[in-house]
């Protein structure tokens, strides 16, 4: 153990904790931040659900009753809806006749619907008929996916209400990878993956920037508050004194981004009715390729943890040639658009299918990875990923050991950087 | 005897400017020695040499035999600093601060406690302990740093303008603690003000600095005779006038 290593891990943390502005940062951000980020995601969900709208509606109609032709004429009223007949869903999905059309949702009468329909008018009220519909789901970027779905069930409630009430029910499945998953609801499935695929960049990048932060505080606070050289001439390790700081960072950092995933967790409740929580237990997510296995989630974390780690070490060499807490963190605000820049991107778009100079580009900047990672440990390309780390970790290896080799010597009293505001240090000769 | 402090002709260039010109001096275990000079004239820099914050472009640093330079972690164990700038953790209350500056001093034999209750007693702050550190008046931070850097018994203490916003009344109480811990702890103290008063009071031995060049060296009372002056001040100015 080095020498002081909890000694100073114990004050920076009781530094931390005591400071306002943390603990401002831990709560008033998310609280901030979250409703803002439910407008826009409540926008997006509705411009997805007018696009859903216009696109196209593949109907089986196997009952051909009159019922279910009045049903079809009431659906075309708001989607444009192409019948088909003679097949089943198995093989209209097998004969690829989805992408044909360029749809994504499909719907089955099945045959009886119109005699269902005909005794529930003629008073027997607990015989109803149902309507089984297919959304195609695909995890990757098309994060709204299964809204088809939830159009074809807003439509048959409408119908409902024209006719009788309950008297059609809507029985939702997936088409995932080609395969029909009975009893699947893809919009379910993207609500669970719209919490995956931006939560965990937002939370990351947060995270990231908020580490940085509170890490060149730390650092630029000893200089402000001339302790520093106190610090540096008694006999402990260097390195722990940097250590010290780099920990208790990160579990400032890590109590940060809890706090922050379950104001977000909160948020996508309060937009999908809390519809995570009833899908676990029906379906294997693993098995689907819909969530990380174990596997892929410690990969995922080992992958956060170096990024973490060689961004506060980044922030600290950084802070340590600023005088003050303000130069400080006005410095590692340099680093940020390398955080934010991935992060935003990699919501939307995949980076494999980018043109190979952008991707060396977002391969390069190290704040990347983990969002890349949490991609790519769900479809399984734990290549990817271990690569990932690998660079994070040389690149943390370098940052650390030119943090520690600062923190050994003179240089991290006398390094000063200024923005070519040359002689503000001249002494007055006298 | 191994010599408490053996610099031979120290030089540190910052950039364009040098700092420290080829400094020489010694100072005997349990002495109490004194820097004076103007500003700027090189004193805080050869404290931090002494101290291993900076190595020297030049020369060489002995502290208790060891070399400062090459050894600069066995030179910690022996040494405590108290810089000219200095503060404590804002957040921290003044024993906390000490505690955690105990802890990091400390060998596993040393009782916590005790250098605690020690540093108490010396910044003479009571019950203002418990408080934090942002609530200090300078003085107040200043008492704290005096006792942190005594507290420990260093074999040598480095006190740069230890008084330095004190009272007249504090001031005098903090004279009062270094002469006693020399005494009784066989402390060797360094320390530069701009004080001669304080000086001419505390040291056995003055070095007279000016523009990184230590221009003359001896006893108070020697100098005084030698400059034909009636106080350190009237030396200071002849000497530093004339160079
Ligand atoms: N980190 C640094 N970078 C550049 N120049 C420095 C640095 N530290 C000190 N100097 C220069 O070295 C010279 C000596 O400074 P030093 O702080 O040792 O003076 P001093 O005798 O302690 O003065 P004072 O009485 O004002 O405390 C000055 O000219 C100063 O500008
Ligand atoms: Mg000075």
């Amino acid at each position: 153990m080095l020498k002081g290593f909890t000694t100073i891990l114990v004050k920076e943390l009781k530094e931390l904790m005591r400071d306002p502005k943390i603990l401002v940062g831990m709560i008033v951000l998310p609280l901030i931040m979250f409703p803002v980020l439910g407008l826009v995601m409540g926008y997006a969900v509705q411009s997805a659900q007018e696009q859903a709208q216009k696109a196209t509606l593949l109907v089986v109609d196997n009952d051909n009753g009159n019922w279910s032709t009045l049903f079809v004429r009431y659906v075309n009223n708001s989607m444009n809806a192409i019948i088909l007949n003679q097949t089943t869903p198995q093989t209209a999905v097998a004969e690829g006749l989805l992408q044909h059309y360029n749809s994504t949702t499909l719907v089955e009468i099945p045959a009886g619907f119109s005699a269902n329909l005909s005794r529930h008018s003629a008073g027997e009220l607990n015989i109803t008929g149902t309507i089984n519909v297919y959304s195609v789901f695909s995890g990757a970027g098309s994060i709204f996916s299964g809204f088809g779905g939830a159009v074809v069930s807003s439509i048959a409630t409408g119908f409902n209400r024209a006719v009788a009430p309950d008297v059609v029910s809507v029985y939702q499945s997936s088409i995932i990878k080609g395969q029909i998953q009975e009893g699947v609801d893809a919009s379910v499935l993207s609500s669970l993956m719209l919490s995956q695929s931006i939560a965990l960049p937002i939370t990351i990048m947060i995270m990231l920037t908020y580490a940085m932060q509170i890490a060149a505080t730390s650092v630029a606070m000893e200089k402000e508050e001339k302790t520093l050289e106190t610090l540096l001439t008694v006999p402990v390790d260097r390195f722990a004194i940097l250590m010290g700081k780099v920990s208790s960072t990160i579990i400032v950092a890590g109590v940060a981004s809890i706090t922050v995933l379950i104001g977000y967790n909160y948020m996508l409740g309060s937009i999908t009715g809390g519809i995570a929580g009833n899908i676990g237990s029906s379906i294997d997510m693993v098995a689907l390729g819909l969530v990380p296995s174990v596997w892929g989630y410690t990969l995922l974390g080992i992958s956060l943890f170096f990024t973490l780690l060689s961004a506060l070490a980044l922030a600290v060499v950084m802070s340590a040639f600023s005088e003050n807490v303000r130069g400080a963190q006005a410095m590692v605000g340099y680093i940020y658009p390398l955080i934010f820049l991935p992060a935003m991107a990699l919501i939307y778009l995949d980076v494999t299918s980018m043109p190979l100079a952008v991707q060396a580009i977002f391969f390069a900047i190290p704040y990347s990875h983990p969002i890349i990672a949490s991609k790519a440990v769900v479809t399984g390309d734990y290549l990817t990923v271990i690569l990932g780390i690998v660079y994070v970790a040389a690149f943390t290896i370098v940052i650390m050991y030119a943090a520690s080799r600062l923190f050994a010597t003179e240089k991290i009293l006398t390094a000063k950087f200024r923005f070519g505001k040359r002689g503000k240090a001249k002494e007055p000769s006298d | 005897m191994t010599l408490a402090v053996e610099a031979s002709s120290l030089t540190k260039q910052f950039g364009q400017i040098k700092a420290l010109d080829g400094v020489s001096f010694n100072i005997n275990p349990g002495e109490i020695y004194g820097l004076i000079g103007p500003n700027g004239a090189g004193k805080t820099t050869t404290l931090r040499i002494i101290c291993t914050l900076i190595k020297p472009t030049s020369g060489s640093i002995n502290i208790f035999g060891q070399d400062a330079t090459k050894q600069p972690e066995k030179t910690r164990q022996i040494i405590s600093y108290l810089p000219e700038e200095s503060g404590a953790y804002p957040n921290l209350t003044g024993w906390e601060y000490l505690e955690f500056m105990a802890k990091l001093q400390s060998t596993p034999e040393t009782n916590i406690k005790a250098v605690i209750d020690e540093a108490a007693q010396i910044c003479g702050l009571g019950d203002r302990l418990k408080d934090r550190a942002k609530t200090y008046s300078k003085g107040m931070k200043r008492r704290l740093l005096v006792a942190r850097a005594l507290m420990t018994r260093p074999k040598l203490a480095v006190l740069d303008e230890p008084a330095s916003g004190l009272d007249v009344l504090h001031a005098y109480h903090i004279r009062e603690i270094v002469k006693r811990y020399v005494k009784e702890h066989g402390v060797t103290v360094l320390l530069s003000s701009h004080n001669m008063l304080e000086v001419e009071y505390l040291c056995n031995r003055v070095a007279l600095i000016n523009k990184g060049k230590l221009v003359v060296e001896g006893e108070p009372k020697a100098l005084k005779t030698r400059f034909n002056s009636e106080n350190l001040e009237e030396v200071f100015a002849k000497v530093v006038g004339y160079a």
